[in-house]
């Protein structure tokens, strides 16, 4: 067994551009095989995974481990539908609709969030992993407890979200006129973000910036360039990512914001993680990824619906299931040289 | 030039040690501080021809001073020699040209203009280019991007990085230098020499005309030195300006227009290959005498100690690192393993010393088959191990010296008794250590991290020669180790030697493997090429080894054996006649 995934893995591994045809493939099989409604619900879903995903590439490939991006979704969700909910839901501020405050605030609150994460990583060298574990359960308790603050309860009142954007033409396109040209803002978000990602990362000065800080941080400080500001801009940027991904899926999927448990965001963060890795820090590749995993999701709450007699429980731990398997199957990705190392310039 | 050298010679010659020991010339200068602005125009204009003048600097660390008044003036288009000992505080005075680091006192002249240089983007943009020891590539990135990185050309309004432009300006380059380095490459598939040439072009595309490389030919294959030395040839024919960082003469003598000499943060002088020998340099160097040569004396070789039959090793990727290599070590013998590194040795020693089962094969010890004894086992029975990686298997650098002079003796009874350890005992252990070995500063309680690297090996090779050992395994023992430090350890290896230990040295100095092996064994993509007498060998016919060619010679039993039953010592034949015949082009001498 173990062989034979290992065999799976190498021919995976040594095929990049066919493994990534054949999620393509699944893809679309995806696509034309499921009902609409199925696949509308799994684009709005990957919201929060794909872009936490991008935002952690940036992150991680720039040498810092950003685990904190489940502590991102969470407050820039809550605080998103909590600006919405005091500017007031349905209404409009300085000629801009509440629900694009609402989105500012909450990417605004996750850069701060992950700003602080990277003065503690960056400037005070704190171990990366621990220090995302703490911006994560600091999260996780703040979000309710501000929440019971202001609405009584860890869950806060509804809002009335994005309505669908159509894109005139583009719309009429078989299926992926509906799906990708007449859909709500935070898919367009979500898309747009991918590509421009992935644009960032390959073509900018900044994104081989960011690849040789993860790589060989000195390589980079020699040939002139500051590591330290390329790693706090690249975290910021996943602040930014990871925002849009928490807001653009509290203000235009859920419209409220449960803060029980393991609160609305549920884990998506960690999932992200797990996208980005399958994906082997390609952005379009997390897109794609984050498809399976948000299809998954979809499929689960379809099964809970059409009453099998499965336990709830067991259906609910699909989604995490697929990702052990899937990054079984993988392998280990490669992560960048010194990703999680601190760096110090002059240092001999 | 030559005049200004030659006077610097004998300048230095009456003045050595002095603290000023500047070019006789600048003398007056530099005597005093005051003075100084009124020379900076008395030689302002021989300055013009200077493509680096670094003036009186001096450069301070807590409690150390790396560079003390040093004067170093390079010609332009020159090959300038920048020679010392570890610690001499070379790598420093290039830092400070570098702009890494910010000199207490000095001047830095560039191209006839005083600069100060905040960072090295400063540096870079007034021309000077640095090639470091370690190279500064990020391997999973291409050539071109590597090239261009921190530098690159955009395009779009700085939207996106030009492309295209970048592989031009490459191609460019490679045509005027007569470089072969394809940009689409990724670093981590080349040679160590390609990636060399890739550090030359990042400098050089970013317009620099004076290049310094820092130790560049620590990591090279003598085909690929030789390589270099056309390179830099090539280089200064073009106008560009060479300083070049190295502690090894040969070098400074070989590919030197100008050799300047730093001891202990101070400058020893600046003189011209032609005019002066080794043994001068070497002095000049260490401060004192040193001897150059090797005598090896032949040994009458005992029973076997180490036997390996057969040994497969698989890396940890699973490829076949080693195949099926033979050979034994006996008593009172050296056995040298010589190899490009990444040729299986790293395995084939992990196998040894107990670090990774092999695939296949028998390792006897003594009589006894130690294949699946574990590492403790081994330790216990008298095998010493050098490790190749001292950071990662020779020390524990947050631990002080006295943690880690018992590391692989923590049981041993002398230090430990009934589980407790005798600490007064290992720290007495840990003077003797740093006393014979001279280690540098004499700190027990400083961490292991706080020393140089050479002073780190000094420290593990005492630790593991002191063990009382009747197998050493020596894995680059004077990697990093400066020339007078080198000259001890390998005395001590003789020593050992003499007393009947047997001793499996593996090095990538190929004259340190030759002068003291008694039999030498090339490693070639996990296979002995050819098992050879090390006096019989020529340098340039063990790089061909190195590199995978088989030779064709008639030298008796160094024909191929890589099949044969082990290789069995030519015993008593050390033709010590054909020392003198290689040691003219540095063959047998260090």
């Amino acid at each position: 067994m173990r062989k034979r995934l290992g065999r799976a893995r190498d021919t995976l591994a040594a095929n990049p551009t066919a493994t990534a045809v054949g999620i393509f493939g699944l893809v679309l099989l995806f696509l034309v095989a499921t009902p609409a409604s199925w696949q509308t619900s799994t684009l709005r879903l990957a919201v929060p995974i794909a872009l936490a995903a991008i935002g952690g590439i940036f992150a991680e490939k720039s040498g810092v481990i950003n685990i904190g991006i489940e502590g991102l979704l969470i407050v820039s969700a809550f605080s998103s539908i909590i600006a919405v909910h005091r500017l007031g839901d349905g209404g409009a501020t300085m000629g801009l609709s509440n629900l694009w405050w609402g989105l500012l605030i909450g990417v605004l609150v996750s850069v701060v969030v992950a700003l602080v994460f990277a003065v503690v990583c960056i400037d005070f060298k704190a171990d990366q992993i621990i220090a995302g574990l703490a911006i994560w359960l600091i999260s996780l308790g703040l979000a309710p407890f501000v929440s019971r603050i202001v609405f009584g309860s860890p869950n806060t009142a509804g809002i009335s979200r994005f309505g669908n954007v159509t894109i005139p033409g583009l719309s009429e396109l078989p299926i992926l006129g509906y799906l990708l040209f007449d859909t709500e803002p935070q898919v367009y978000l979500m898309l747009a973000g991918a590509l421009g990602g992935w644009f960032l990362l390959t073509r900018t000065t900044f994104g081989r910036w960011v690849v040789a800080s993860g790589e060989n941080p000195k390589a980079l400080d020699t040939a002139g360039v500051d590591v330290r500001k390329v790693r706090y801009a690249a975290v910021l940027l996943s602040g930014v990512f990871a925002g849009l991904g928490g807001a653009g899926f509290a203000l235009g999927t859920l419209g409220t914001f449960a803060g029980g448990g393991d609160t609305a965001i549920n884990g998506r963060g960690f999932i992200a993680i797990a996208t980005y890795l399958l994906a082997n820090y390609h952005p379009v590749g997390a897109l794609l990824g984050s498809f399976l995993f948000a299809g998954l999701n979809s499929l689960q709450t379809a099964l809970q619906s059409a009453g099998y007699a499965i336990p709830t429980e067991l259906i609910r731990t699909l989604p995490h299931m697929s990702v052990i398997v899937v990054l079984v199957l993988v392998g280990r990705t490669r992560l960048p040289d010194a990703a999680g190392e601190h760096y110090e310039s002059g240092e001999d | 030039m030559t005049e200004t050298e030659s006077e610097a010679e004998t300048g230095t010659g009456s003045t050595a040690g002095s603290g000023q020991t500047g070019e006789a010339r600048t003398d007056v200068e530099t005597g005093a501080g005051p003075t100084t602005e009124a020379t900076t125009s008395s030689y302002g204009e021989a300055e013009t021809d200077l493509a680096v003048h670094l003036d009186g600097i001096t450069k301070r660390f807590p409690g150390v001073v790396a560079n003390d008044n040093v004067d170093l003036r390079v010609e332009r288009g020159s090959v300038h020699a920048l020679l010392g000992e570890n610690g001499a505080g070379k790598t420093t005075l290039m830092n400070v040209l570098y702009g890494l680091y910010e000199p207490e006192e000095g001047r830095v002249v560039v191209d006839g203009t005083e600069r100060m240089f905040d960072s090295p983007r400063d540096a870079i943009d007034a021309g000077v280019g640095m090639i470091h020891q370690h190279f500064m590539l990020v391997d999973s990135m291409t050539v071109a991007e590597n090239i261009a990185l921190g530098d690159e050309p955009t395009k779009w309004f700085g939207m996106a990085v030009d492309r295209a432009r970048i592989d031009r300006e490459i191609r460019e380059l490679c045509d005027r230098y007569g470089f072969d380095v394809d940009p689409s490459a990724t670093v981590a598939d080349l040679s160590v020499g390609v990636q060399q040439r890739v550090e030359i072009l990042k400098a050089l595309f970013r317009g620099a005309d004076v290049l310094v490389l820092d130790e560049p030919t620590a990591v090279l294959t003598p085909q690929e030195v030789e390589g270099l030395y056309d390179v830099l040839d090539e280089l200064t024919a073009q106008g560009k300006t060479i300083i070049f960082i190295t502690h090894k003469l040969e070098e400074a003598t070989h590919a030197a227009d100008a050799i300047t000499i730093l001891r202990d943060g101070e400058s020893a002088g600046t003189v011209v290959p032609d005019q002066t020998n080794k043994n001068d340099l070497a002095e000049r160097m260490v401060g004192r005498e040193v001897l150059l040569e090797i005598d090896s004396e032949p040994m009458t070789t005992g029973d076997t100690v180490l036997s390996a039959t057969d040994i497969t090793v698989e890396d940890t990727r699973g490829i076949e690192a080693v195949s099926g290599i033979d050979f034994d070590v006996r008593a009172g013998e050296i056995v040298g393993i010589a190899g490009v590194d990444g040729n299986g040795q790293a395995e084939l020693i992990e196998a040894i010393t107990g670090l990774r089962t092999p695939d296949e094969g028998t390792i006897t010890y003594d009589g006894a088959d130690i294949t699946d004894w574990s590492r403790r086992r081994r330790i216990d029975a008298g095998m010493s191990y050098v490790p190749e990686d001292r950071h990662e298997r020779g020390l524990v650098m947050p631990f002080n010296l006295v943690e880690n002079s018992i590391l692989g003796n923590q049981r041993a009874s002398e230090f430990a008794t009934d589980g407790r350890i005798d600490w007064e005992n290992v720290r007495d252990h840990t003077d003797d250590l740093i006393e014979t070995y001279d280690v540098r500063p004499p700190d027990p309680d400083a961490d292991a991290s706080s020393f140089s690297g050479g002073n780190q090996q000094k420290f593990i090779v005492g630790r593991e020669f002191e063990r009382d050992p009747s197998l050493v395994v020596a894995t680059h023992p004077t990697r990093g180790v400066d020339v007078g430090s080198t000259e001890f350890i390998h005395d001590r290896l003789l020593e050992l030697r003499q007393q009947g230990v047997a001793i499996l040295l593996v090095s990538s100095k190929l004259d340190e493997v030759r002068a003291l092996s008694d039999r030498l064994a090339v490693i070639y993509e996990g296979e002995f090429i050819d098992v050879t007498d090390p006096d019989e060998i020529t340098e340039e016919e063990l790089g061909l080894l190195m590199a995978g060619q088989r030779v064709e010679t008639d030298s008796t039993g160094s024909s191929t054996a890589e099949s044969g039953p082990g290789i069995r010592p030519d015993a008593g034949e050390t033709g010590d006649d054909a020392e003198t015949n290689a040691s003219s082009n540095g063959g047998r001498s260090r």
